[in-house]
């Protein structure tokens, strides 16, 4: 049964990116749009991994990973934080938040293969 | 004394009145003299003090002219007495030589004799004439005098009469029985006006010694009173003055270095009070254009960072796409697409540099970025700098060596922030280098690490060496015409640099390559504050 990653992120494009390094990998992928649909998505499709993006309408990405982490059912997923850029400041409120990772915007494709795949395998 | 019951007060309507209670209670103010000069303004202040010095001057010069008045008094009524003594003598004298005048026509009585004698009348009378000139006080004495006088004259005339009618022996009775007693009351009667002359004199000359003492005691006690007057004056007027200058002087000094929040508190109402309210009233203006500057900057701020993620979002889906085509992911691409994909990864990265730059500067100037400070390996720090340029110095053949001496203690700064200032300096050193090597190097100097980059490039004329930590200076040459950039790479530099409170500096020469160093704390506590 192939991994399921979650992928939290409100850009159509990034979306696409993603879907399309993923499938090819043989990950499957499930979206959601903002941090209300992540923290449904995390308990209803049981993720293997969970992708998250910082700037999200709603409930933004530190938030979303901070309520995840704080349900004892759902804290073992590993959250992968895509922070917007390495000298703004999110990663120590990421971390802050409880991610298990991050990786800065923009990611190398090969290099967030490697990161997931250090969680999944 | 309370100051705001005086309605006098030259400056009463300005919003003084608080200022001038709350220091009126003597706290700052001891002297209460400076605290009645605080109300008047500066020139009355000037102008009462001239006034008053003048006055004393004034004074003690009239008080020299009356006592130089009364000692002149005084020696005149000695002169006088001394008169009136040579004039009581002249009759005495007088007197003796009537005696023997009479004597003389009695010894020898011819007309010469008697003639003498008579004569001796005439000058009499006038001698006594002078007496009264000038004894003019001596009434009863002198109308005495004058009544021995008469009879004294009359004897005398009776005698002279005696001797022509030749009654000689009549003459000689006459002049014993009566002449003589009438003679020795006239000398008694004279001495006693004598006496009370030489009294007189003495006790003038008393007094003359007395009014000289005392004026000059006079003299003195107002000359002392006015040095003293005039100290004190001085020193309430000059403190009323240097007070409030210091106080203002300390408070542009506060204003000087951004307190605009304080208020300059002087107790003058005078011309001094008026400008430390100016200066109040100019430093709330101040206040208030900080603070609309510091709400633009935060907008400006605000407005770079949210443009530059607005920029980033669609540029990081053209580089996720390029990246996923060069990966092979949408099939392998032609060998031509291939190379035009690879121009957009280039350019879209460059774009993004530049937007991050512009980002960073922006935040560092706006002092919106804080360092987080953290212990680090300096070996680690190097290392991952040498990781992530290792393929851009490989692409153009440079060699690329670090020298790190093994067994630095662990450092403490912002790892990530002195990392990517590393990465910049080591950036452009492969940037503009096309042959030979980049050299990166730590050194321990004694509480501070030395980070350097040498390279063997083009170097850097001295002229233009002061101008390239400046943000948007780039050496118009057609090197760097050749290399592109915006010129903001050395300016982050030198800004995380000195938030770590070290300094960068450059040495090079005209082809002969360039070293850039920076020197930082080992283990920084706290962020440098902005000079």
């Amino acid at each position: 049964m192939s991994k399921r990653v979650l992928v939290v992120e409100d850009q159509e494009d990034n979306r696409q990116i993603l879907r399309d390094l993923l499938a090819n990998v043989g990950y499957e992928m499930i979206e959601a749009k903002d941090g209300q649909e992540a923290l449904i998505a995390a308990r209803t499709q049981s993720p293997d991994l969970i992708l998250m993006d910082i700037q999200l309408p709603i409930l933004d990405g530190y938030e979303a990973t901070r309520r995840i982490k704080a349900q004892s059912d759902l804290r073992h997923i590993p959250i992968i934080v895509v922070t917007s850029y390495a000298l703004s400041g999110d990663e120590e409120k990421a971390r802050a938040a409880g991610c298990d990772a991050y990786v800065a915007k923009p990611f190398s494709a090969r290099k967030l293969l490697e990161t997931i795949n250090r969680y999944l395998t | 004394m309370n100051l705001e019951a005086d309605s006098t007060s030259f400056l009463a309507q300005r919003p003084l009145a608080a200022i001038s209670r709350a220091n009126g209670d003597g706290a700052s103010v001891k002297d209460g003299l400076v605290r009645v000069v605080l109300r008047p303004s500066l020139r009355t202040k000037l102008l009462a003090a001239f006034l008053v010095i003048e006055m004393l001057l004034v004074s003690v010069g009239v008080i020299g002219l009356l006592s130089l008045r009364e000692a002149g008094q005084q020696t005149n009524q000695v002169v006088a007495l001394q008169q009136k003594i040579e004039a009581y003598r002249q009759v005495q004298h007088d007197t003796l030589r009537q005696l023997y005048g009479v004597s003389a026509a009695l010894a020898l009585p011819n007309e010469t004799t008697l003639a003498g004698a008579l004569r001796q009348i005439n000058q009499f009378g006038y001698d006594l004439d002078r007496v009264s000139f000038v004894a003019k006080d001596e009434v009863a004495l002198l109308n005495q005098v004058r009544e021995e006088y008469a009879r004294f004259i009359a004897v005398v005339s009776h005698i002279v009469d005696l001797i022509r009618n030749g009654r000689a022996a009549e003459a000689k009775q006459s002049e014993l029985a009566e002449l003589g007693p009438l003679a020795d009351k006239l000398e008694r009667l004279t001495n006693q006006l004598v006496n009370r002359a030489e009294a007189d004199m003495v006790a003038g000359i008393d007094a003359s010694r007395q009014t000289y003492a005392r004026s000059q005691i006079l003299v003195g006690a107002v000359a002392l009173a006015g040095f003293v007057l005039t100290l004190v004056l001085g020193h309430a007027i000059s403190r009323s003055v240097i007070d409030p200058v210091r106080i203002i002087h300390n408070g542009l000094n506060r204003i000087a270095a951004g307190d605009f929040a304080q208020r300059i508190e002087v107790p003058n109402r005078d011309e001094l009070g008026e400008l430390a309210a100016h200066v109040n009233s100019a430093c709330d203006e101040l206040q208030q254009l900080y603070q609309s500057l510091e709400e633009a900057s935060r907008h400006k701020s605000q407005f770079l960072a949210n443009m530059s993620h607005e920029l980033r979002t669609p540029l990081n889906a053209v580089l996720g796409f390029s990246e996923l085509m060069l990966d092979g992911i949408y099939g392998d691409p032609p060998e031509k697409m291939r190379s035009a994909v690879e121009r957009i990864q280039r350019n879209g990265r460059h774009l993004l540099g530049l937007i991050n730059d512009v980002l960073d500067l922006s935040k560092i100037e706006a002092g919106q970025l804080r360092l987080s400070l953290a212990d680090y390996s300096v070996e680690e720090l190097v290392s991952g700098v040498y990781t992530s340029v290792e393929s851009l110095a490989a692409e153009k053949s440079l060699g690329l060596r670090i020298a790190v001496p093994p067994g630095l203690p662990p450092a403490r700064g912002d790892e990530r922030r002195l990392a990517q200032a590393l990465f910049n300096l080591v950036g452009n050193a492969i940037k503009f280098t096309d042959a030979g090597e980049v050299r990166i190097g730590v050194e321990a100097k004694g509480d501070s690490y030395k980070f350097s980059v040498q390279d063997t490039g083009p170097g850097i004329d001295e002229a233009d060496q002061a101008k390239i930590f400046q943000e948007f200076q780039q050496l118009d040459n057609s090197i760097t015409k050749t290399k592109g950039g915006a010129g903001l790479g050395l300016a982050i530099v030198k800004r995380i640099v000195e938030m770590h409170g070290g300094r960068i500096w450059i040495e090079s020469r005209l082809g002969h390559g360039a070293t850039f160093s920076f020197l930082v704390p080992a283990r920084l506590e706290q962020q440098a504050t902005r000079t």
